[in-house]
């Protein structure tokens, strides 16, 4: 009954091959330019995944995860590294990069709310939108070091959200529901009528600069050119690592066992001294922290902040990442986020269509397989312990 | 302020009153016969409004001209084709998910909401754009010193009072309504004495989007103008105004719709010069009722069981 | 068994719940000691949980008053309740379902556990110690109820059978070593030997714990008559006997409003 076997090395293997095969397919698909190749592509890659499912692949993938999830977390934010390195001249890519990783911080903060505590969240959109229209009010009017912008756009997006900490906790259910619905129209309502936010047209945002160094010029490394969006992936990423780690060690805790029993059962966790409103309010303003925090740095990276791109629509695209992925776990938001963002920015038929489409996902999803594409695991305290 | 603009104010208040209780009255009859919230149901009211817009698009075709005739044509289309939409909504999406999590019936009907909305948006022809809406009913007013009492929007809170009340006679009066109410009150007896519990829910939606398209067509009326949005902002208002009046009542239904309203038209009559933030306003009244009472007036009949 | 400890752990008087126009408890009075098991019996919907909601503080009394080692907890939340030293079981099983066993009972280790966020977060070493710790505990107790279950400590709860499931709701009930157990049907959904087992449990638990008192609502009979000390009989949420099981059986008002109609 010992923690560590010898056949540990052994089950590092799916999971580091799997890391690696996806690696190479999303270099090839961020590749490609050609419509019917991208198309050719993503089935390849559905049927894939559908054969690999049918093998049980990856079940013992998931085992591999569980066991070794730290060296495999570490390779992969090493092969993020390496896709951003293979692109490191094009632009488009490496933005597109960075809305995948601020995208995935954003709902891990979504996570913490819906996935663990149980407090629903549909205004997601207008809390990152609060991050990075804070980036580019401080940025114009006042000359705070970056650093901290990041940590107060974050605060911003708790502490607005903090007005609706009252109807929240009062609230269950679908009432909840409505609260932050309604706030997620009245956000966007009120940047299009606020002139001194831009109006309709938004603001723009001046570029990163962090320990004197600016974020808007190309890096040069000898005769290598880099974009400067890189600097906002290496940005993004450890950002996001943090998060990661933050959210993880949450969850396997008894911070995590709290929330999930006052989800799972409010009634029941109140008999054995849960305090319901301190739990709650803890996962709330974290995860809008975190999805302030995301927002902000997006609003550098975007270099603009317009109404139209914090509406309820967006909102529920997070809303629809988490589902997909599969609620509560941090991977599935990893991989369903890909998924979310990559593919209408690929293929181009589709752009104009996604919000349809993924909500007709996620509705197929609810009906026959409502835990996600990759369901959460049981709780284990300590990745590879065994009693 | 004078008093022809304080009728004028008045006026379209209740014409905003009317419309809230329409769709509050839907939110409210799903949540008496299955215990949920239909997030959808704003949506069925802009697909209600938008097929009575291309019925009207598709009579003028056919060289009907008569505006008597188009509105009913239309009316009928709208209602059936939405009361036909929520039975199946019921029938596909909610009933299947009677046994999961009731927030996976949120979820998904939210979900639905959006592909009804996205639909109209992206399949209407140019429905991105807000788009006109024919002026059918006749446009005499009468001069009541300084306030012209507007004939088509006399007939479009008669009509509106006329559907309420047909309704209530449905519910109180009819072996269907009887059925409805049993249901609501307690489902598992209703089985066991032989109603077709799934037949009446299908029932009930079909009447509460019907609803909807009829406000739907109402709000194009009086508007003259529909956009791909109506339907959500009046879903989460006639939402709030459903639980105003505590859900699974429907004269709580009625009244929190009128009451919704006369707030909305205070805020807009002693605030006159922020009139850029009425609908930024309307939604603060939605939060601040929430975090003020949010089981309604009426409080709603909680009863967990330990 | 004869009472050996006379002061009294548990002090309920006059102690009154309205449901509108239901009387659910009318001026009920109730005394028990340390070490006791109590049955509390009556036909359905005499109040019996009703009684159990408003001890841990669910519902609120309209009247009366509810002393718990000397102190009045009539107005306590179901927090201050629990960290008083009551937990309870429920009628209907709340488990929570997706979780395992190890955390179905940690959920009621709460008051004993650090719930510090920096603890919690950033102190991981003496987190994996607690953690450690707490591990053997439960395992532990599950053990007593049913060693092969203690191998599973990592299962989902939803997987088990009824059994299991009540078994693992007594331990979540027990972990924080209260003074007083609420148990609210322990055999409800059970078969005739699986109740029995259940029971064996529940005796060999309270051996263990000399301490340890019980109130213990149950229809089964054969299940009163074996463990409990002493029986109160409820009907319309009035207290119509108190006295052994001998002794409320050859009641005459009790066999009218409950055994009786058997």
């Amino acid at each position: 009954m010992t923690g560590k076997s010898k056949t540990s090395v052994a089950s590092i293997l799916p999971g580091a091959v799997t890391l690696v095969l996806a690696t190479v397919y999303l270099i090839v698909l961020l590749r490609v330019e050609n419509q019917a190749t991208i198309l050719a592509l993503l089935g390849v890659g559905i049927a894939a995944v559908v054969m690999a499912n049918w093998l049980g692949w990856f079940a013992s993938v998931g085992q591999s995860f569980g066991e070794r999830e730290g060296p495999l977390g570490l390779l992969a934010v090493g092969l993020a590294v390496v896709v951003a390195g293979y692109f490191h001249g094009d632009h488009f890519v490496l933005l597109l990069l960075c809305t995948v990783l601020l995208y995935t911080l954003a709902t891990l903060g979504l996570n913490l709310q819906f996935g663990f505590a149980g407090v629903l969240n549909f205004a997601g959109a207008s809390f990152f939108g609060i991050g990075a229209y804070t980036a580019a009010v401080l940025n114009e009017h006042t000359s705070i070091p970056h650093l901290f912008v990041l940590l107060i756009g974050g605060g911003m997006a708790a502490l607005i959200g903090s007005l609706l900490l009252l109807p929240v906790l009062r609230t269950r259910g679908h009432y909840a529901a409505v609260v932050t619905i309604a706030f997620a129209l009245l956000f966007k309502t009120f940047l299009e009528v606020n002139d001194l936010l831009g109006g309709p047209q938004g603001l723009q945002v001046k570029s990163m600069v962090l320990f004197g160094w600016s974020f808007n010029n190309n890096i040069e490394i000898g005769s290598l050119e880099l974009s400067f969006y890189f600097a906002y992936f290496i940005a993004s990423v450890l950002l996001l690592v943090g998060a990661f780690i933050l959210v993880r060690r949450l969850e396997r805790s008894w911070i995590g066992l709290n929330l999930d029993a006052l989800r799972l059962d409010e009634t029941a966790a109140q008999c054995f001294g849960l305090n319901i409103v301190r739990w709650k309010v803890t996962a709330f303003l974290l995860g809008n922290f975190l999805i302030g925090v995301a927002g902000t740095l997006q609003g550098f990276v975007t270099g603009f902040v317009q109404p139209n791109s914090y509406t309820f629509a967006d909102s529920l695209i997070f809303v629809s990442i988490l589902l997909l992925g599969g609620i509560g776990n941090p991977w599935g938001v990893a991989v369903a986020t890909i998924i979310v963002v990559i593919v209408p920015e690929k293929l181009q038929v589709i752009q104009e269509y996604r919000f349809l489409l993924f909500s007709s996902l996620v509705i197929m999803v609810l009906l026959f397989r409502p835990d996600g594409l990759l369901p959460r695991s049981v709780r284990n305290y300590f990745p590879g312990w065994r009693p | 302020m004078d008093l022809g603009l304080l009728a004028q104010y008045v006026m379209n208040g209740l014409m905003l009153g009317m419309m809230y209780a329409l769709v509050a009255v839907g939110f409210t009859l799903f949540f008496g016969v299955l215990d949920i919230i239909k997030f959808s149901h704003g949506d069925v009211l802009t697909v209600g409004a938008f097929t009575a817009l291309a019925t009207f698009i598709a009579l003028s075709a056919l060289g009907i001209e008569s505006s008597v005739v188009q509105l009913l044509v239309m009316l009928l289309a709208a209602i059936g084709a939405m009361a036909f939409l929520g039975a199946v909504i019921a029938r596909a999406f909610v009933l299947p998910l009677r046994s999961a999590p009731p927030l996976n019936t949120l979820l998904i009907t939210l979900m639905i909401g959006t592909v009804l909305r996205e639909m109209v948006r992206l399949f209407y022809p140019d429905g991105a754009n807000p788009k006109p809406f024919p002026r059918l009913l006749p446009a005499d007013s009468v001069n009541l010193g300084g306030f012209n009492l507007r004939l088509d929007n006399v007939i479009l809170l008669v009509a509106g009072a006329l559907v309420i009340v047909c309704l209530q006679l449905v519910l109180n009066k009819t072996k269907l309504g009887l059925a409805i109410r049993a249901v609501a009150q307690d489902e598992e007896t209703t089985k066991i004495m032989g109603v077709n519990f799934n037949r009446i829910v299908l029932v009930t939606f079909a009447i509460g989007s019907g609803l909807a398209a009829f406000a739907g067509v109402m709000n194009g009326l009086y508007y003259n103008e529909i956009n791909f949005g109506i339907g959500l902002y009046l879903g989460v208002v006639g939402f709030s105004a459903a639980i105003i009046g505590g859900l699974g009542n429907i004269y709580g239904a009625i009244l929190g719709g009128f009451l919704f309203a006369a707030l909305q038209t205070i805020g807009a009559v002693s605030l006159p010069f922020a009139s850029a933030y009425k609908d930024v306003f309307a939604f603060a009244v939605v939060i601040a009722i929430m975090a003020w009472r949010p089981t309604g007036l009426i409080p709603e009949k909680t009863s967990e069981r330990v | 068994m004869t009472q050996t400890s006379p002061d009294a752990l548990l002090t309920v008087q006059a102690l009154t719940k309205r449901f509108g126009g239901l009387v659910a408890l009318d001026q009920l009075e109730l005394e028990m000691y340390r070490g006791e098991i109590i049955g509390l019996i009556g036909p359905n919907g005499s109040g019996k949980t009703t009684f159990f909601n408003v001890i841990t503080g669910l519902y609120g009394a309209d009247g009366g008053n509810v002393r718990f080692g000397g102190a009045d907890i009539t107005r306590s939340t179901p927090q201050a309740v629990y960290h008083a030293g009551i937990s309870r079981t429920f009628q209907r099983s709340r488990l929570s379902l997706p979780l395992s066993i190890f955390d179905n009972i940690m959920i009621g280790n709460h008051k004993r556990l650090s719930q510090g966020v920096w603890f919690n977060i950033m102190r991981r070493g003496a987190f994996r110690a607690e953690f450690a710790a707490s591990f053997e505990e439960a395992r532990a107790l599950v053990e007593v109820f049913d060693a092969p279950l203690a191998d599973r400590m990592l299962e989902p709860v939803g997987g088990l059978p009824m059994i299991d499931r009540r078994r693992i709701e007594i331990c979540r009930a027990l972990i924080s070593r209260p003074k007083l157990l609420l148990l609210d049907e322990p055999s409800a959904g059970m078969t005739h030997d699986e109740t029995k087992q259940l029971m064996d449990d529940i005796l060999e638990i309270r051996d263990r714990i000399q301490e340890l008192s019980i109130v213990i609502v149950e229809h089964e009979m054969g299940v009163i008559e074996r463990i409990t000390d002493r029986c109160i009989v409820l009907n319309f949420g009035r207290k119509i006997a108190d006295g052994t099981f001998a002794m409320i059986a050859a009641d005459k008002q009790v066999q009218e409003a409950y055994l009786g109609l058997q």
